[in-house]
């Protein structure tokens, strides 16, 4: 069974809600990366989403963007990524690590990306490709990875239905019309929009963007299959990158932890 | 040769398409559908070309540049005199057919990006006639050398956001203008200016800016009795050559050129010139021929002028590239203001800078031109805009 699959399903066997959470590889560091996967791992992060640094992020609000930048700067790229993730490998083998990111990073490193897999990658998250195109037409086509995509309070009916026929893993819905970091979620609105993926098909809905507190993970926990937090994380770590103790952040995604048991 | 691109997926080729986040689909798909019905509807078109001929000042005349001619001493040289428009280039034409697409969506409020600050005007002056509310995103690099044009979008009633992300130019105003679109999605209309972006931006635009080359059409046969050989246009993002070429693609026997700005040169990296030295990639929404490094990070340009200042360029002309129907070449800062100056003392006509890159091209083209032959070069904007700049390049004390 995939990682991403055996995970969830012992996560609902639990009655559990996963807790999928964001950072982007390479900032500070990369070294720094790895710690910061292992302590998220620790805190209470069921799946790690690793973010493939980008010049032009168009899905990302400032704090993100600002990361990339950072990151970028150290000159990350996907190759160093992927080593990355092997370095984390080495102590963790449960944990499904997905590479979010932008299709003309991944388009250069269709190989890499292919071999990927084997090297300790569960799944690929490309933003700007829309979800009912299949990563296969560009060159990206190893079936063991896991693609997952994204739906969004706009989507219509029917894309929603080809979107959920190409992805595998679990649907990220998008819970806000915004970049990454926004606010004004609209609780009925994410609840009905779920709802009617979950009347479709049986693959998990993660919700996502906007989430910044206890409250907002619990609410949206109660009608998904789990949430995902990018922009609070990546702020408190860049907040706590000079003196590199991230015990902040660990008590944040404790807490994020404990709102959606 | 085939002019009916691109295919229902918004492909030229393998160029184009739609690579957006997710939210964005909705809006391109309801634009795309709005397009299709309107494209040949009656009333819609009658207000377009009225607009065109009463708000923008259309035809905009093909003159012929005797002084320049007998510079050369080889082809007749034609200007199509586009920096007569109302606001003083090309970019009015889609302005004015995109504000109309906003009003039959009944949309309220318009966003666009700018690079020269011309875009940022034409669009700024059509929403400030139809009482819009407008917010033009603007690289802060952009904003200090265009700052006239800056002045004359606030007169205009239009909001204009600094953009200090990335490399505070054309690009990042582009990637906020798509975050912004991606946050107000649905009272919100974004009016591209280029032929660039997701499709079908990059059919609408062109469609919208033909009507340089469906009038040429026209004025090549009754100013000197058939089509004309060569058609010179600068390319930043392309939509004046794509404008000017669009109806001509399938006529053979003329030859299209793209003049891209080599900025200091092409061989230093430091330029602007995708087309000539670059790698096809994926920015803002469309597969093109993109400044990139081996990563995949999209490269930093350098032009002297604002309006070509853009790592990518519209997916068409990559078509037009490797189908070689048309040819891209490209012309440095240095040969630019030398034709710059040319142009003001023969001609007496102020080109933008932008312009001046399809003059530049004249030194090398005309030698191997014959005086039986017609040439026309786009002149795409006038180059008020370009004092302030062109004064602090040369270092003159006004």
């Amino acid at each position: 069974m995939k990682r991403i699959e055996k995970k969830l399903k012992e996560l609902s066997q639990d009655n559990q809600k996963a807790f999928v959470g964001y950072i982007v590889a390479g900032d500070p560091d990369l070294e720094t990366s790895l710690e910061l996967m292992h302590l998220s791992v620790d805190s209470g992060v069921d799946i790690l989403e690793i973010g493939v640094p980008f010049t032009d992020p168009i899905a990302e609000g400032p704090t993100i963007q600002q990361a990339h930048d950072r990151s970028l700067e150290n000159q990350t790229n996907l190759q160093k990524i992927v080593d990355l993730v092997g370095k984390f490998r080495e102590k963790d083998s449960n944990t499904p690590i997905i590479l979010m990111g932008y299709i003309n990073n991944f388009l250069m490193y269709k190989d890499l990306i292919n071999r990927s897999h084997d090297l300790g990658v569960d799944g690929v998250l490309v933003v700007d490709i829309p979800g009912e195109l299949s990563l296969e037409d560009y060159g990206i086509d190893n079936q063991d990875l896991d693609v997952i995509s994204l739906v969004s309070p706009t989507t219509s009916k029917d894309r929603v239905k080809e979107i959920v026929k190409n992805s595998t893993g679990f649907i990220y819905y998008v819970t806000l019309r915004g970049v990454t970091g926004s606010s004004n979620l609209d609780g009925n609105e994410i609840e009905k929009n779920i709802k009617h993926i979950k009347s479709i098909s049986s693959i998990p809905v993660m919700a996502g963007f906007g989430i910044k507190n206890s409250d907002d993970a619990k609410l949206l926990s109660s009608f998904s299959d789990g949430i995902v937090i990018g922009s609070s994380i990546v702020e408190l770590i860049y907040k706590n990158s000079e003196n590199k103790d991230f015990h902040e952040v660990s008590d944040y995604i404790s807490n994020m932890k404990d709102a959606i048991r | 040769m085939k002019d009916n691109l691109p295919d229902k997926d918004g492909f030229f080729g393998e160029y184009g398409g739609k690579f957006v986040p997710e939210t964005l689909m909705y809006a391109l798909n309801e634009l795309e559908q709005t397009y299709k019905t309107l494209k040949d509807n009656n009333d819609f078109n009658a207000e377009f070309h009225k607009d065109l001929a009463e708000f923008v000042g259309r035809p905009s005349p093909l003159y012929f540049a005797k002084r320049l001619t007998e510079h050369y001493r080889t082809a007749s040289i034609w200007l199509k005199r586009e920096d007569l428009n109302h606001t003083g280039a090309h970019k009015i034409n889609n302005t004015v057919g995109q504000i109309l697409l906003a009003k039959y969506m009944g949309k309220k409020r318009i966003i666009a990006e700018t690079g020269a600050g011309q875009h940022g005007v034409a669009t700024a002056t059509v929403a400030a006639r139809l009482g819009l509310d407008c917010h033009i995103y603007m690289g802060s690099e952009d904003v200090r050398r265009q700052s006239l044009n800056v002045y004359r979008m606030k007169l205009l009633g239009a909001e204009v956001h600094e953009v200090n992300s990335g490399s505070a130019t054309l690009k990042d105003a582009l990637n906020e203008a798509l975050r912004d679109w991606v946050t107000n999605i649905e009272d919100t209309y974004y009016i591209i200016g280029s032929v660039t972006g997701p499709h079908p931006y990059p059919m609408i635009v062109r469609d919208f800016n033909a009507v340089v080359g469906y009038e040429l059409i026209e004025q090549s046969q009754e100013s000197f009795g058939r089509m004309p050989d060569s058609i010179i246009a600068c390319v930043g993002g392309g939509s004046n050559a794509m404008g000017i070429f669009y109806p001509f693609i399938k006529m053979d026997n003329v030859e299209l050129i793209g003049v891209e700005a080599a900025g200091k040169g092409i061989e230093t990296g430091e330029h602007a010139a995708p087309l000539n030295d670059g790698t096809p990639g994926v920015l803002h929404g469309a597969k093109s021929y993109l400044m990139q490094d081996e990563s995949g990070q999209v490269k930093g340009t350098a032009s002297i002028s604002a309006g070509l200042d853009y790592p990518g360029v519209g997916p068409e002309h990559s078509w037009l590239k490797d189908i070689k129907r048309a040819k891209y070449v490209a012309v440095s800062d240095d040969e630019v203001m030398k034709a710059f100056h040319m142009v003001n003392k023969m001609e007496g006509i102020l080109p933008a800078l932008e312009t001046a890159h399809a003059f530049a091209y004249l030194d090398e083209l005309m030698p191997k031109m014959n005086e039986d032959q017609h040439i026309v070069i786009n002149v795409s904007g006038r180059g008020d805009k370009d004092l302030n700049s062109v004064v602090e390049i040369e270092g003159i004390k006004l």
